[in-house]
């Protein structure tokens, strides 16, 4: 929804009386996600769109009876819930579910007969009709965990086999924390779940050859399932029906955003968000705190997190344009503070002057105005991609052969975060 | 065949041993080394017999050309320092073909490095350090004082592209005090988990003698840069479904301490299945404050200790997997590489 133009200054100024639309914290600014305390999850195989259109075979976990998704299900339970995953299985081969960071999992056959494997019980292959594994533990812990295959996981997780559990903390949404302690408070949550894929592994399973996962060679890399430019399409996209998920990032200055972010594949990641430091308040599902109940005292800034294989991590991000040197909003000095700015920049001007129209080649994420929630005349066939005069930045990981899709730039692990004025709706 | 382990299951019964062994100051320790040609066999993925790796490895002997205490062995022999020596030396006797030397990343020590003079007349290292020649007939010495506390890997420091790679490395382990890895952190039992891995195309390289630098591409291996392991170890030996036997590590109520080691070249993360580890240090620098963890980040060279405190009613097996997925025997589709199963008692 675009604003009324108010002045014509510096180009056009979106209607600050839009931000009539709470800028108060709250639950629309959360994870897309199944809840409750029992879960039917179901492993099969379904095709995924990589980046560059490719069709990959990939096995994934259903919600039920749903359609394969690619990561599965991301499942939002409560602190202390009794959570129990029915788990059928679909896929040629046996398989199961792990949860790491879950103490006291248990796993038995409530139909049919599981075999046991090497970390857990298992449902035996093309099973669905015939046995279910139920695995039960008591989520007593809030935060980011991940749950993947069981079951030869040097194949299955590259295969699709992952997903999120998340665990709200006792009290939550009355205080949207992400752990026991105001540490932890946050406006809006994203999640990040990173992946890749070995597309060999993909084509030789799906023609029924055998796959030596020691020659594992990625080329495909994903957030929430996902590559560039499908990580900044929404969620539940119809050209995407097994990859629900995205990974567009958009929030206010002086929110607080807590990035969930799980690595769930098998290699290190260093994940570069643009834009601040963020700080790190846990990992693997516990706050970095010198004693119990001190809170996140021993949270880092960091701006480029590398994250084992495996690990979770939680974060808050925070952007203001603190002491970027003009005026972010292009105001005049007598105009009003908007919600957080930094009043020493208030009014000061651009630092450069910008070059005429003919002089430059413009990119999709150009609004036509530099300043924040401002639009501007463009030259046609430009811009067109930054409805509401955002300000973006990218945020991708830093091993850069991890930003193509097989070996096309741009493309794999790769989003964006937009910053929009307090007038833009988020939803 | 598996090598004899170095497994310490029952803190001060190794110490013990290792300090009637002890020559010359009370505050030393001497340890004698012997590197050895060795064959080590290896899971087959396609199911036929094991497949025999050529490798080097350490064995350790009482004396310089002495009685052998413990046979060659992949990792070498573990050299447990007790409390008490702050100076350890390692006197090393090398039956291969090639020069070798000891280095211990983490522990202080000068070094003189073997230089040689290049084909354009620069003059390059060799060596980190002095070296042992091949076939030396007196000891060549390795000296550490002021030993730090902690968990560290010894290795070569010769060709270490490919003299680690072929087995010349092992673990060196040094309390605080007698029960404490490091001042302050007491533990009731101990574990070691060293990871390596194999590239069975150098080791039959180097054997058949077609690894050579500078050499023929066509028909010879001339560097390390295509490394692609197919084996992946914990202490040693692949996970064999059915044969690998669990590591029992402690019992419920107790500080259980997990020592970690990568000797590959390669990053590892093992990721303990049910429960948590507090990861208390990193290459022998304890954290000062330690960090609970389900899956611990391990780079190649690096050593980390943690420390499990499973809770009464907590008893119970728990998967240890390598979650970067190393988990294949060179192929196979079964179970593989780096997994184990950590037993707790009740």
């Amino acid at each position: 929804m675009k604003g009324q133009c108010l002045t014509i200054s510096r180009g056009c100024t979106v209607a600050v009386m839009l931000a009539a639309v709470s800028w108060a914290t709250n639950a629309a600014a959360a994870i897309t996600g199944i809840t409750g305390s029992s879960f039917s999850l179901t492993a099969k195989a379904g095709h995924i769109a990589g980046g560059d259109g490719v069709s990959l075979l990939t096995w994934g976990y259903s919600d039920g009876a749903g359609t394969m998704q690619y990561p599965g299900p991301t499942m939002i339970v409560n602190q202390g819930t009794i959570v129990t995953i029915d788990f059928r299985n679909e896929l040629p081969v046996a398989s199961s579910i792990i949860f790491p960071g879950q103490v006291g999992v248990t796993a038995t056959a409530i139909l049919g007969t599981g075999v046991p494997g090497m970390l857990t019980l298992e449902a035996p292959a093309s099973s669905a009709a015939t046995t279910t594994i139920r695995y039960t533990f008591t989520a007593d812990h809030a935060g980011t965990f991940q749950y993947q295959s069981g079951t030869r996981p040097d194949l299955q997780v590259d295969m699709g086999l992952i997903g999120v559990l998340i665990v709200r903390p006792s009290g939550f949404p009355l205080d949207q924390w992400a752990y026991n302690h105001v540490d932890s408070v946050y406006d809006r949550e994203y999640l990040f779940l990173y992946s890749e894929m070995d597309y060999t592994f993909h084509f030789r399973t799906e023609l029924g050859l055998p796959v030596d996962t020691t020659t594992s060679w990625p080329v495909y890399w994903f957030i929430n399932g996902r590559s560039l430019p499908n990580t900044v399409d929404p969620d539940n996209v119809p050209w995407l029906p097994t990859q629900p998920y995205g990974a567009l990032v958009r929030m206010h200055p002086g929110e607080n955003m807590l990035m969930r972010s799980v690595n769930a594949r098998g290699n290190v990641h260093p994940q570069h968000p643009h834009g601040n430091n963020h700080r790190v308040l846990a990992r693997d599902g516990r706050l970095l705190e010198s004693t119990a109940g001190a809170g996140a005292d021993l949270a880092e800034t960091i701006f480029t997190a590398n994250y084992t294989p495996g690990q979770t991590e939680d974060a808050i991000f925070y952007w203001t344009g603190y002491k970027l040197g003009f005026d972010i909003y292009g105001h005049a000095p007598g105009d009003p503070l908007e919600p957080f700015e930094y009043a020493p920049d208030h009014g000061k001007p651009l630092p450069v002057f910008l070059p005429s129209q003919l002089e430059i080649t413009y990119g999709g994420g150009y609004s036509g105005s530099p300043f924040l929630g401002s639009m501007g005349d463009l030259p046609p066939g430009n811009g067109g991609l930054n409805f509401f005069g955002g300000m973006m930045y990218p945020w991708h990981s830093h091993h850069e052969k991890e930003v193509v899709n097989n070996d096309i730039f741009p493309g794999g692990a790769f989003t964006l975060l937009i910053i929009e004025s307090w007038g833009t709706p988020i939803p | 065949m598996t090598p004899k382990t170095m497994k310490t299951i029952l803190a001060g019964a190794l110490p013990a041993v290792f300090l009637m062994l002890a020559t010359g100051p009370a505050s030393a320790i001497d340890f004698y080394l012997r590197a050895e040609a060795i064959t080590k066999l290896m899971p087959d993925p396609a199911g036929g017999p094991d497949i025999p790796i050529a490798m080097w490895a350490f064995a350790r002997d009482d004396l310089f050309q002495g009685l052998e205490l413990e046979a060659a062995s992949i990792p070498g022999p573990r050299l447990v320092v007790p409390p008490g020596d702050t100076t350890l030396n390692i006197h090393v006797d090398n039956n291969l073909a090639v020069p070798i030397s000891i280095v211990m990343p983490g522990q202080v020590t000068a070094l003189t490095p073997t230089m040689f003079t290049d084909a354009t007349g620069r003059q390059r290292a060799r060596a980190f350090t002095h070296e042992t020649p091949a076939g030396n007939l007196t000891a060549v010495t390795y000296s550490w004082t002021g030993l730090r506390p902690g968990t560290y890997l010894y290795h070569s420091g010769s060709h270490p592209q490919i003299q680690v790679q072929m087995g010349l490395y092992g673990a060196m382990t040094h309390d605080a005090v007698v029960g404490q890895a490091y001042g302050g952190v007491a533990y009731d039992t101990e574990t070691l988990l060293l990871y390596s891995e194999i590239d069975p195309a150098i080791h039959a390289a180097v054997a058949g003698g077609t690894y050579v630098p500078f050499g023929d591409p066509a028909t010879q291996m001339t560097s390390t840069v295509g490394y692609e392991p197919k084996y992946f170890l914990i202490n040693g030996e692949p996970f064999r479904p059915g044969i690998t036997t669990d590591i029992p590590v402690g019992s419920v109520g107790t500080t259980i301490l997990l020592r970690f080691l990568n000797a590959g070249q390669q990053s590892k993360a093992p990721l303990l299945l049910g429960q948590y580890m507090h990861v208390v240090s990193e290459n022998g620098s304890l954290y000062p404050f330690s960090k609970e963890r389900y899956v611990l980040f391990l780079p190649a060279g690096n050593t980390r200790d943690a420390l499990m405190t499973p809770a009464v009613g907590q008893d119970g097996r728990y998967p240890i997997f390598d979650r970067m997925l190393n988990l294949s025997n060179a192929g196979a589709p079964t179970p593989g590489g780096m997994l184990r199963h950590l037993v707790v008692t009740p």
